[in-house]
């Protein structure tokens, strides 16, 4: 599996689509909505995917709130754009703007925060009843480097999502642990032949599809 | 099109009249016909219009008609929109309508050559140049312009007879007509042949141009339009957003800090970006003006936060940015860009995530209620109402933010004075206590200095053979007679005057220190004569502070000389006496432990003689040298004149120090060597 989590991602668009269609990669672009319950560690978990870092923060990153990251898997550039979401309860009720149209989202859990997994319980129940309906589901129980004194139980969790078909894995935003591979997991996950499609966006597979790979959409 | 469409511009004074030629001036909003003219050409053309939809449309070729509306175009009111000219390829849903059109335009000049500029109720705009201008500036062919160009046409033609058609409108149907364009355009940009050199971001911009240019010139039917509730949500929301003026930060769970001046700056960019939406026509202005007001959101998080915020934070903050901005037509301007920017805008990239925040921010004032902000319903009923009176931070820095800035600025003004004054002052009690402690040290220092190394008076050595020398000098001296009187003399003298002075008698021992007294005073001013002749080092040690700082001491000492015996003299010696008796005092303390050798022995020898005399001089005189010196220069006339010349010279008082009475008390230092002396003291003296 090639990855390269932090390769440039306007050129590899941009490449994608020249009309001569030298280039074999195809792209895709996909939204991926962060819910959760405030103080999980949604914008942690994804500052250190996007910018590989925890606490230090670049003077430009002005916001965490939005976020794109390109990655490669195979022969298909995948460029996420991310959307956090505000966690508090009083704005749960606004979710369902961020998550229209999302063709992803991880909802995230604090391990040592067993409210935290109750309420990632009820965002996977609405995005199940609300969201476009292939959309893709991660559950992620953050900070796993505090295991230690965890109160929600891997096994516990790990079971929750396979009865709700979710992609589940443990994460670190502080060490690291399994930030990447999640993502890496959604994209492998996401239909890729017509991701871009689905919502009018601009980017668009550009006539390279007798190149495509037959293995383009795991799911 | 256009080079045909652009002299038509200017407008001669005849067209300031209306052009039916009834006497009123037109405008050129009505097309140059005065408003009743106006109104009665549009209702014929409808009628008109409407009659064409029945008979259907016409087989001409496009490329006649765009010949035929040139043609037939009016010189002057040429309005630059050749909507009649069509691609040949189309097929889309508007072709027939269309073709619909362009029939009717047959059929209106066939009716009268002047009516077809009516078919447009459309300006001459300064803003349509400028698209010209960008359109050739566009990095893509120019085949691909000309297309753009035809589609621009064509949907503002169909936004046009949209709205000027009679049937029941409803904006829905407007949107999807226009998104329906977005997304032909943007299959032609993508998959036209014309377009095929041109770069991804050209084939981008060549989309935001065609989306601009049309809602730009189609804004006034577009935004908010008649039939929809956009206005009375705006006055709504409006009203709402005024109610809700007691909201603060506090409530919102935001980390604004209302109170800190250069938070407030960058709420205030943040407002005034988000009241500019308004005045800005195409959606794709708007949401910059929205992402660069999220953006200065984002910055004031930054600095409040010290990280990049979060979604937690943000939506908080544009909330309350929202609310203190109320911004006007906010619903309309909302509505506006979800209806006709191009969908993938709002729905993906920062603009769309910054918009939909937007949305969200609004949604949560319209329906907020209590539990929503953390108080209780009560509460928030009656803050509502108005019954329960509030303060916000926010309003009140508003309000009373002249005089209230300048009073706060002039407290913390005063505030830094005094505290540079109460600086100042406790410096200088701080700079008096250090002149106290430096005092108390340097005396401190000086008094140990002094302990360590006091004034001692060491034993004068004499080398033996020195003193066999000086005993050959005295008797040189010895033969002038003079000085040997003298100086024994001196001796007693000074026993006595020492005695006085310390006042301790010790009987047992006197007899026996009588018999030494007389060697005593030999051996002192050998002594003394020692180091005149060969090392002046001792003597210093002995004598430096009263000799030299007595200078009169000498003189007075060498006036005793003549007078051995009487008052004077005694008086004398005790003055001298007690000007150095307190360095003398000094050595007691440590050089008469040894008890050996001190003078306080030697002051016990004569006591018994001179004791009453000298007892009461030594009291009743005062201890001034210079009275001492008058007192002897009247006393004795010759000899203290005689004396007194060679004072001045240093040397030679020096060298008459020696026999001078009040170094006696050095003399007993000698007994250290006394075997020595004492036996070549036997042999001298005889």
């Amino acid at each position: 599996m090639a990855t390269t989590p932090r390769s440039g991602g306007a050129s590899g668009t941009g490449a994608a689509q020249r009309p001569n269609g030298t280039s074999q990669n195809k792209s895709c672009q996909f939204k991926l909505v962060l819910l959760g319950e405030s103080a999980v560690g949604k914008s942690s978990l994804v500052l250190r995917f996007v910018k590989g870092q925890f606490h230090e923060y670049q003077e430009s990153t002005i916001g965490a709130a939005f976020l794109t990251q390109t990655i490669c898997i195979e022969d298909t550039v995948v460029k996420f754009e991310i959307w956090d979401t505000a966690g508090q309860e009083r704005y749960h009720s606004l979710a369902p703007m961020y998550y229209r149209g999302a063709q992803a989202a991880i909802v995230v859990y604090d391990i040592q925060n067993q409210d935290s997994f109750q309420r990632a319980k009820t965002w996977v129940k609405e995005l199940h009843k609300q969201a476009s309906p292939n959309i893709v589901i991660a559950l992620a129980g953050n900070k796993a480097d505090l295991s230690n004194i965890r109160v929600v139980e891997f096994d516990e969790a790990k079971q929750y999502a396979e009865e709700n078909g979710l992609l589940f894995m443990e994460t670190s935003a502080k060490t690291g642990m399994n930030v990447n591979d999640i993502f890496l997991a959604i994209a492998k996950k996401l239909p890729k032949n017509d991701g871009a499609n689905n919502q009018g966006t601009s980017i668009r597979p550009n006539g390279n599809e007798t190149n495509r790979p037959t293995n383009n959409c795991c799911k | 099109m256009s080079k045909a469409a652009r002299p038509s511009l200017r407008l001669g004074q005849q067209d300031l009249k209306c052009r039916t030629g009834c006497g009123f001036y037109g405008t050129p909003q009505n097309d140059g016909l005065c408003s009743m003219c106006f109104r009665d050409v549009r209702c014929v053309q409808r009628k008109l219009k409407q009659k064409t939809d029945e008979t259907g449309p016409g087989s001409s070729s496009t490329s006649q008609i765009a010949a035929g509306s040139l043609e037939r175009r009016s010189p002057q009111h040429g309005h630059g929109h050749g909507h009649q000219v069509k691609k040949p390829e189309q097929d889309t849903p508007g072709t027939l309508q269309k073709k619909k059109f362009t029939a009717v335009l047959q059929k209106t000049l066939q009716a009268g050559a002047q009516k077809i500029t009516q078919q447009r109720g459309h300006v001459p705009d300064p803003t349509e140049g400028q698209f010209l201008l960008q359109l050739r500036q566009l990095r893509i062919p120019d085949d691909g312009k000309r297309k753009l160009k035809l589609e621009i046409q064509r949907l503002d033609s169909e936004i046009w007879k949209y709205m000027n058609g009679n049937g029941g409108k409803n904006i829905n149907e407007l949107s999807d007509l226009v998104q329906n364009a977005y997304t032909k355009v943007s299959d032609i940009v993508h998959n036209d042949p014309s377009f095929e050199i041109a770069t991804n971001e050209d084939r981008d911009s060549a989309i935001d141009f065609f989306e601009k240019v049309v809602m730009t010139q189609n804004h006034k039917f577009l935004f908010s339009p008649y039939f929809t509730t956009d206005e009375d949500s705006d006055v709504k929301v409006q009203k709402r957003i005024r109610q809700l003026s007691w909201i603060t930060a506090k409530h919102l769970d935001c980390s604004i800090d209302e109170v800190n001046s250069e938070a407030r700056d960058l709420v205030y960019n943040a407002i005034s970006e988000l009241v500019g939406i308004d005045s800005y026509y195409s959606p794709q202005e708007k949401l910059q003006c929205t992402w660069r007001c999220c953006r200065h959101i984002f910055e004031l998080l930054k600095r409040a936060t010290g990280g990049p915020a979060s979604a937690d934070d943000f939506l908080p903050a544009l909330i309350f940015v929202v609310l203190k901005a109320n911004p006007v037509r906010l619903h309309s301007n909302i509505n506006f860009v979800t209806r006709f920017t191009n969908a993938s805008r709002v729905m993906s990239g920062e603009s769309g995530y910054y918009f939909t925040n937007l949305c969200s921010a609004i949604a949560f004032i319209e329906y907020l209620n209590g539990e929503s902000l953390g108080i209780s319903g009560e509460e928030f009923d009656a803050l509502m109402s108005g019954q329960q009176p509030y303060s916000s931070p926010w309003e009140s820095a508003l309000l009373g933010c002249e005089s209230l800035h300048l009073i706060s600025e002039n407290m913390k003004r005063m505030e830094m004075l005094q505290k540079k004054n109460a600086l100042i002052s406790s410096e200088i009690t701080s700079f008096e206590k250090k002149l106290i402690d430096f005092q108390r040290e340097v005396t401190e220092r000086v008094d140990t200095v002094i302990a360590k190394a006091p004034l001692n008076l060491l034993p004068i050595k004499t080398p033996a053979f020195l003193i066999g020398q000086a005993r050959a000098h005295l008797h040189n001296e010895n033969e002038a007679g003079h000085y040997q009187a003298n100086m024994l003399s001196g001796g007693t003298l000074t026993t006595q005057s020492l005695t006085d002075v310390v006042g301790s008698v010790k009987p047992a021992m006197a007899s026996e220190d009588s018999g030494l007294s007389l060697k005593d005073t030999s051996m002192g001013s050998m002594g003394r004569l020692s180091p005149l002749h060969q090392n002046l080092q001792p003597a210093e040690h002995l004598f430096a502070s009263p000799i030299f700082n007595y200078t009169a001491f000498d003189a007075v000492s060498l006036l005793e000389e003549p007078s051995s015996e009487g008052n004077t003299d005694v008086l004398m010696l005790g003055s001298e006496f007690q000007g150095g008796l307190t360095n003398i005092n000094y050595d007691f303390d440590l050089s008469d432990q040894s008890g050996e050798n001190s003078t306080a022995d030697e002051s016990k020898l004569n006591l018994d003689e001179f004791d009453p005399l000298a007892q009461t001089d030594s009291i009743t005189q005062p201890p001034s040298v210079l009275d001492s010196t008058t007192d002897s220069l009247i006393d004795s006339e010759v000899p203290g004149t005689a004396v007194l010349l060679p004072s001045p010279l240093k040397p030679e008082v020096a060298s008459y120090r020696g026999f001078s009475n009040f170094d006696i008390p050095s003399i007993s230092c000698n007994t250290g060597d006394f075997s020595s002396l004492g036996q070549e003291g036997t042999e001298a003296p005889k």
